[in-house]
């Protein structure tokens, strides 16, 4: 994971990149016990350009540039295979933004929040974020009312409510 | 194991992942032995 951050700092710093935050579950691990993944999710702010298109063909060619290779969707930068997600709306943009400084084997990087974590598994909502989300809960890893003002801020209410009648017996604290 | 520092952690996953990896590709090479019906007994 160090050669896959120092690379991805690099490229920050290298203007290439603007500001970043780790997701998914290497995120996750961060408040939780570690659970299997095979690839770091990392979300990427872009510098202000004059364009309003987003490509990832600058990361592809920087990174490429510098030893990592394409695997499916993914780059393998040092040992990791890594997706980089452009900001997709405003939830992903708030994650970053508030992503807590964290250091991994002498790295500093960024890892979104906990209830940031939860919103955008619940906007992707596949199975495996569902359960990732019942791992919070259950590991009490989670600012319910932080959670909760996300979710409305976001549009997320009718997606909570859903999961909330699967998974939590429709119960409301 | 969520008191563990995100180093350690990363650590761990590292192992989980490279631990995947490998079972894929067992499962993988093990399939034409599979499939000429030379596993009778084999599988559990």
């Amino acid at each position: 994971m160090k050669a896959t951050l120092e690379a991805i700092n690099q490229m920050q710093a290298d203007g290439v990149i603007g500001k970043y935050a780790i997701g998914g579950a290497v995120g996750a691990t961060f408040y939780l016990a570690p659970a299997a993944t095979v690839d770091v999710d990392v979300f990427v702010a872009f510098p202000a350009a004059g364009s309003s298109l987003l490509s990832l063909a600058p990361i592809y060619e920087y990174l490429k540039a510098r030893g990592a290779t394409e695997l499916d969707e993914y780059l393998v930068v040092g040992d990791w295979p890594v997706q980089f997600l452009p900001l997709a709306d405003s939830l992903d943009e708030e994650a970053v933004e508030q992503s807590v400084s964290v250091i991994v084997e002498g790295i500093s990087t960024r890892v979104m929040t906990a209830e940031h974590l939860i919103a955008i598994a619940l906007r992707t909502g596949r199975s495996k974020d569902h359960s990732r989300i019942l791992q919070f809960i259950e590991q009490r890893a989670v600012d319910r009312s932080r959670l909760q003002a996300i979710i409305e801020r976001h549009g997320l209410a009718s997606k909570w409510n859903e999961f909330e009648r699967r998974y939590l017996g429709g119960t409301r604290e | 194991m969520a008191a563990l520092s995100f180093t350690e952690k990363i650590k761990i996953l590292e192992k989980l992942r490279d631990r995947e990896l490998a079972i894929a590709a067992a499962g993988l090479r093990r399939k034409p032995a599979k499939e000429s019906g030379n596993v009778k007994g084999s599988q559990k």
